[in-house]
């Protein structure tokens, strides 16, 4: 009797505990949409009973990892070249890709610096001794900053400086703690610190094109809860949500 | 191996030397006071000394970022009165080994020392040695095979390092890449065969340098 | 020269070195049992230790004085010292140990020339080899050459022959009286050995427990002990209670038990006594003797017979315990055994009364 009421005890809680609509979702994602994508999250886990866990780093390692079989349900990537590799090797839903986000570049300064750059050539003066950027070998911020760069013709002359850093967020930091002179980095990454100021905006036409592509990873556990959250991610409440961070959405 | 791989291995090596150099004197100064004399916190420094080799690297790595950077306290100095900066360059690398490495030669050194019979030191200044030609004429000569041990084992553990260097330095490209940081960068970039490649030849060195030193002490327990 | 050793005050394990005397003949000897702080003392001249209260001056030269917070260095003392396990340096090869202490600015500033020391010492030959090749006496002189070609003032040397066997303490005594004559030189000398401290010293300090129980000439203090326990530490092998009866023309008559001795009268007029009789002076006989001048004729029975070495020491029982050490053949042609009567002649002067 008492080894009866023991088992059933057990049963509810175990029942209790799990939500039998609740998924667990692991979505990882580019290094830039921390922020934003966090405050998505928080808000469609309270509507539909699911739980998203993120991986936040540089597209290139992440990608990376989803090709060396990691639990990834999602890609959200910051270049299309990532995601092209992923489907290249078959590992993303193309039916589920989509291209929805757009940022631009800017150049920044610590908010005590008084460097005064007013252009892309103004980086090459021997006052900025180092910029540091998001890895431009594969991280798609160091990538972009690299094509801006080389199609100012400056690349040459701004190569020596560049302290190349293991993600766009990490560029960032190197920028705060003042042991750089200036960085590259996302219009969105400079909007959430407060340590930092723009120095100046890399104009649309300078810059290449940057696409923030998402898509389903194929070998995801959980594809229609996942595919639940990616609608949900193209929908106008999170698009709201994006532009209030600064992205820029593509239609 | 393209030239550029070889730079890296052998700006690796030059660097891993050199500090092995730098942190000689001190660590030697160091061993010494921990093996001969005693003073109240004489554990804490002990402690302190064996920190590097306990703690994460990159926790390391991140106590000399804020220590050197140009907003701390010894990187501010220098970036402001000696227009000196040491995060993100070949300096940042010195270090980072150096801090890492010194445990090892310091605990190397100290045992060695602690080896030394105390009354050859004591007959030595009878005979008219002060302090310095006592150490350097008896006590050092002495001590030699296990310091030189514990040289080649603060170089070997130079080679390797990477949390605290990626710290401090990053992994600037002809300025601050040391074998490990490339190694990483290879596999994040999906070049394993180059990372391979790089993996094989720090095998080898620390293969060479680990064995040298073990040879060193069992010589040393041979002639005795 | 004159070593001034002054409210020397060491807290050793178990008990404290405390020394306080005057040292001025040429070569003295520390003695006393293992363990009592005589290696600490020499540590003391040294300078390689620091006690909490001394003042230590040699000739003119104040080395120590704790309460003006004055301290000469070890290696500007001028002071050579061969420890008891000689501390030749490994590393270097023999030549080079010799070299070590020698000042630099040539043979002008050294007391004793490098060639005088290796002729007293004999040790031309062992010149070019290694440490590690020599055999105990060779590294024995070694060490002693090299502390001399330090040109010290004051040579102190902790328990020379301590660790050499019979033969080869035989072989080295001649070269330390020879450093002796020769160099002239102070030497302060640990033992813990009766002979060593006969063979070399003019001087002995005896040091128990870290205090100083006697000190003046050698002969003075192993024949005259100041007290019981010195007695003991000199090697003085019968020691009883005794009381003064009767004293009378320089003489005094000692009761022991119910045996009597003749002895000369103490200077001190104590009635009770400890009377100490040394072994070699007890001569065993089997008849009764008469037309001899010993006065004290004892009747014993033998108790133990034990050989060491060459001698026998026989402890009989003379109405107390006492002690007499013979040769073996004597032990033999008188035919000594357990249990049989015997007579024991001890003269006069041979007995010495300590004050209880």
């Amino acid at each position: 009797m008492k080894a009866f009421f023991c088992l059933l005890t057990l049963a509810f809680i175990t029942l209790a505990s799990v939500n039998i609509r609740a998924a667990e979702i692991t979505v990882f994602a580019a290094a830039s949409l921390t922020d934003s994508l966090k405050e998505i999250a928080a808000g469609y886990e309270k509507t539909s009973g699911d739980k998203i866990t993120f991986n936040f780093g540089a597209s290139s390692t992440l990608a990376r990892q989803i090709d060396a079989g990691a639990p990834a349900d999602i890609f959200f990537s910051a270049d299309e070249a990532q995601m092209d590799g992923l489907a290249k090797k078959d590992l993303i839903d193309p039916a589920t890709r989509k291209s929805r986000l757009g940022n631009m570049l800017v150049v920044v300064i610590a908010t005590d610096s008084t460097l005064q750059i007013n252009s892309a050539s103004d980086l090459t003066n021997a006052a900025v001794k180092q910029i540091a950027l998001a890895d431009p070998k594969a991280v798609p911020a160091g990538v972009y900053a690299k094509a801006w760069l080389t199609q100012q013709q400056l690349w040459p002359a701004i190569e020596p400086k560049v302290v190349p850093t293991e993600n766009v967020r990490g560029a960032l930091a190197a920028v705060e703690s003042g042991n750089v002179e200036a960085g590259v980095v996302y219009k969105t990454d400079a909007g959430i610190s407060k340590k930092v100021k723009v120095a100046y905006e890399v104009s649309a036409k300078d810059a290449p094109d940057i696409s923030y592509p998402m898509a389903l990873v194929k070998e995801s556990k959980q594809p229609d809860a996942a595919k639940d959250f990616l609608n949900y991610l193209d929908s106008q409440e999170a698009g709201d949500i994006f532009k209030k961070f600064g992205f820029i959405l593509r239609d | 191996m393209t030239s550029e791989e070889w730079q890296i291995v052998w700006f690796t090596a030059w660097v891993s030397a050199l500090s092995t150099l730098v942190i000689l004197p001190f660590g030697l100064a160091l061993a010494w006071e921990l093996a001969r004399r005693d003073w109240p916190g004489k554990s804490i420094v002990e402690t302190f000394v064996s920190l590097p080799l306990v703690m994460p690297p990159v926790a390391t790595g991140l106590i000399l970022l804020k220590l050197f950077g140009r907003r701390g306290t010894i990187g501010g100095f220098l970036h402001g009165r000696l227009n000196f900066d040491v995060i993100f360059t070949w300096r940042a690398v010195l270090l980072a080994l150096s801090v890492m490495s010194l445990p090892l030669l310091v605990r190397s050194a100290r045992v060695a020392f602690e080896e030394v019979n105390p009354r050859l030191e004591q007959i030595a200044r009878t005979l008219g040695a002060g302090n310095w030609r006592v150490f350097f004429t008896i006590t050092v000569p002495l001590a030699a095979r296990g310091i030189i041990a514990g040289m080649i084992l603060a170089f070997a553990r130079a080679l390797g390092e990477f949390g605290a260097t990626i710290m401090v330095a990053g992994n600037i490209h002809g300025k601050t890449s040391t074998l490990s940081l490339t190694i990483f960068q290879d596999v994040q970039l999906g070049q394993d065969t180059n990372a391979f490649r790089l993996l094989g030849v720090s095998v080898v060195l620390a293969f060479a340098a680990v064995w040298f030193s073990e040879f060193l002490l069992r010589r040393k327990i041979k002639t005795r | 020269m004159s070593l001034l050793l002054k409210n020397i005050s060491l807290p050793l394990e178990p008990f404290t070195l405390g020394v306080d005397v005057e040292i001025h003949s040429l070569v003295t000897a520390v003695f006393g049992p293992s363990g009592a702080g005589k290696t600490s003392l020499l540590d003391l001249i040294a300078g390689l230790r620091r006690a909490q209260s001394a003042f230590i001056q040699l000739d003119d030269r104040v080395l120590t004085d704790t309460t003006a917070g004055f301290f000469v260095p070890t290696h500007q003392r001028g002071i050579g010292y061969v420890p008891q396990d000689l501390a030749l340096f490994p590393h270097l090869s023999v030549h080079q140990n010799l070299l070590y202490g020698c000042k630099s600015g040539g043979a002008a500033n050294t007391l004793f020339s490098f060639d005088h020391v290796i002729q007293v010492l004999e040790i031309q030959p062992l010149i070019s080899r290694g440490v590690s090749e020599l055999s105990g006496g060779e590294k024995q002189r070694v060490a002693l050459a090299r502390a001399l070609l330090a040109s010290p003032r004051l040579l102190l040397l902790d328990e020379p022959l301590a660790s050499l066997d019979a033969p080869l303490k035989a072989k080295i005594i001649p070269y330390l009286t020879r450093i002796r004559d020769e160099f002239q030189i102070p030497i302060l000398c640990v033992t813990h050995d009766r002979l060593e401290a006969l063979a070399l010293a003019d001087d002995i300090v005896l040091l128990v427990g870290g205090q100083v129980l006697q000190t003046g000439p050698v002969l003075e203090v192993f024949n005259r002990p100041a007290s019981a326990d010195v007695a003991k530490f000199v090697g003085v092998e019968t020691i009883q209670p005794g009381t003064v009866t009767i004293v009378s023309d320089g003489l005094a008559k000692v009761s022991i038990n119910n045996a009597t001795l003749t002895t000369i009268a103490p200077e001190t007029a104590a009635c009770d006594v400890f009377v100490c009789i040394r072994g070699e002076e007890v001569i065993l006989q089997r008849d009764a003797a008469t037309g001899s001048s010993v006065r004290n004729h004892l009747p014993a029975r033998i108790v133990a017979l034990r050989p060491e070495g060459a001698l026998v020491r026989v402890e009989l029982d003379a109405g107390f315990p006492l002690f007499a050490l013979v040769t073996r053949p004597a032990c033999v042609e008188l035919a000594l055994r357990e249990g049989e009567s015997i007579i024991a002649l001890i003269k006069t002067p041979a007995i010495h009364l300590v004050p209880r």
